[in-house]
């Protein structure tokens, strides 16, 4: 992946992206008496806004298994990626490794590239160059379902 | 100065950014029903295969070099398109997105080396995507369409051109001799409209580069071949001429977008050029006979306007069955329209493509299961279509264009499962919640 400055591209804030649902609608909500002033009238929050920084570069991807425990990531979850953050030590990110997804948090280190697991017991990975290895994409959010 | 933007086999690379395992390896994509490759990686095109040749010509490469064939995935490629236009829109005051994986931008105003600017997008949106882009940059659009094919083939083939010009190569920023180089090393069929058939007229009369074709009389070319050509050899040359209505179309692809003039804030505006769009497509589709399996529509408001809240959503609509009845295809943008639109925004430009297209005759015969065209046009059940479409082009091409158009909003389409045999196809990795890519940890 190409690094361009240390602060990530400069991207537009594009909020409220319905993404591609056509059926998605949203309320506005009247606040207070009479017209609202101008035409930018108050809208419902929305998690859009909330959490994706870069709609144009956010991805979602299903975790399965429990390496991650530890920093609250379990089998199951949802995870959003956003590919214009770019990585530094201690993210947690999304890399391919011998072809396949796999998260775990990266140690950069003097001899190289770590991806820890979090959870005694699971290996680390050592990236080695050459092999495919690529840091797909930094995780910013995990959102859980509760049982209910 | 005109960019024009494309990635690089746009089908196989989207296919890619979710399965790192095709990185490396001969990939096509084939058309609906499996019949035909419509996208290809460098290394299936290093093993011969050619666009558009039947997958039973090619399926032995799959014993005896690994190839991968895939059905295509629209859903997953409009979704990717979406994300990259948005992005490039940011560089640039004007965007013209000519088909699903390339856009003009007009860098008119823009301070700075375009140069640096280009290899800055192409990084950008490499970051972001995980597709890769080529950006050709000329004073014509011509020019920067053949600085792209310049820029690609740089980078694909070492030796073909100068390697600075890999990636990103600008046209504009090159003294003459240089220039001249370029055209003589660039067979003419490279040149933006000017395909296979023309390349063989210009061939007998002694045309073969780039080079023969600037230095030849445009008048005697306008009298021997068109107009068109015209334009393109004064377009090669430097002197713009293209405009958006008499360019060249798209290869493979059927679609309308605009710019608007002034930016357009209600629902009722956008339902009106999206109507309009849409039956243009759908007449340019009847014209070739063919029939659309799924419908692409997007809407956006100006990324380079960073004042301005942005907002650009696109979907792809899946056709219960292929069509290219103007009722069916104005019926289906319009609804996505109304679903994508939000009040307090400045839309400044919106499209309609038709994908996933094929010969019409083809899905004749098949049993009529979803019962669509009574479905999607009450009121015009099992009437023969094509009879009211070769009437309303005839109007329309009589009376001009829109003479006679369908009255918008009025229908009611359901969309399905998409009726192609698709056996193949990959996750729709960005547009259902079900079909996301999962990770191990």
């Amino acid at each position: 992946m190409s690094s361009i400055d240390a602060g990530g591209p400069n991207l537009v804030r594009v909020g409220r992206d319905p993404g591609s649902n056509p059926g998605s609608t949203r309320a506005s909500v009247a606040i207070g008496f009479g017209s609202p002033s101008g035409d930018t009238g108050v809208t419902r929050l929305d998690l859009n806004d909330i959490l994706v920084r870069h709609p144009q570069a956010t991805f979602l991807m299903r975790i399965t298994g429990d390496a991650m425990h530890e920093l609250g990531i379990d089998s199951g979850d949802l995870v959003l990626i956003d590919r214009a953050i770019t990585p530094s030590h201690g993210h947690v990110v999304i890399a391919v490794v011998e072809e396949e997804f796999v998260c775990r948090q990266l140690c950069k280190q003097a001899e190289g590239i770590r991806l820890q697991a979090t959870r005694a017991g699971c290996a680390d990975i050592l990236a080695r160059e050459g092999d495919g290895f690529q840091i797909w994409g930094v995780v910013t959010q995990v959102i859980k379902t509760m049982p209910v | 100065m005109f960019a024009l933007v494309d990635v690089n086999n746009m089908y196989v690379s989207c296919e890619r950014v979710f399965k790192p395992s095709l990185i490396g390896r001969p990939v096509v994509v084939l058309s609906n029903n499996d019949g035909a490759c419509i996208a290809r990686s460098n290394e299936a095109k290093d093993l011969g295969v050619k666009m558009a040749q039947p997958w039973f010509e090619v399926r032995h490469f799959e014993r005896t070099a690994g190839l991968v064939a895939l059905s295509a995935n629209f859903e997953l490629y409009g979704d990717m398109s979406s994300r990259m236009m948005t992005l490039v829109a940011q560089y640039a005051p004007r965007q013209e997105v000519y088909s699903i994986d390339e856009s003009f931008l007009d860098f008119d105003g823009v301070p700075g080396d375009l140069v640096t600017i280009g290899r800055e997008m192409r990084a950008q949106v490499l970051q972001c995507t995980g597709l890769p882009t080529s950006v050709g940059l000329g004073p014509t659009k011509t020019l920067a369409k053949l600085a792209n094919h310049v820029a690609k083939m740089a980078e694909r083939k070492p030796g073909s051109y100068d390697t600075r010009f890999a990636q990103v190569c600008h046209l504009g920023d090159v003294n003459t001799q240089t220039l001249h180089e370029v055209f003589s090393a660039t067979e003419v069929g490279a040149v933006w409209g000017v395909g296979r058939r023309m390349t063989a007229r210009l061939s007998e009369g002694g045309i073969r580069t780039v080079l023969d074709l600037v230095k030849a009389d445009v008048a005697s070319l306008r009298r021997q071949f068109s107009v068109v050509l015209e334009k393109t050899v004064l377009e090669l040359r430097g002197t713009p001429c293209m405009d958006v209505d008499h360019e060249p179309a798209a290869q493979q692809q059927m679609m309308c977008s605009r710019s608007f003039g002034s930016p357009v804030t209600e629902l009722p505006g956008l339902v009106e050029v999206v109507s309009q769009f849409a039956s243009r497509v759908a007449e340019k589709a009847r014209q070739h006979e063919a029939a659309a399996g799924a419908v692409h529509v997007f809407i956006s408001t100006s990324p380079f306007r960073k004042n301005d809240l942005q907002h650009g959503p696109s979907v792809t609509v899946p056709l219960v069955r292929p069509s290219a009845d103007t009722r069916v295809i104005v019926g289906t943008a319009v609804r996505a329209v109304q679903g994508m639109y939000r009040p307090g925004f400045n839309y400044a430009k919106a499209g309609v493509m038709l994908v996933d297209l094929r010969p019409q005759g083809q899905q004749q015969g098949e049993l009529d299961l979803f019962g669509a065209a009574g479905d999607e046009c009450p009121g015009a059940a099992r009437a023969d279509p094509s009879r009211l479409m070769d009437a309303l082009d005839t109007l329309n091409r009589r009376f001009g264009r829109g003479a006679v158009t369908v009255a918008s909003a009025q229908h009611q389409s359901r969309h399905g499962q998409h009726a192609g045999k698709q056996q193949r196809r990959s996750p729709r990795y960005t547009t259902r919640l079900e079909e996301i890519v999962t990770a191990r940890a």
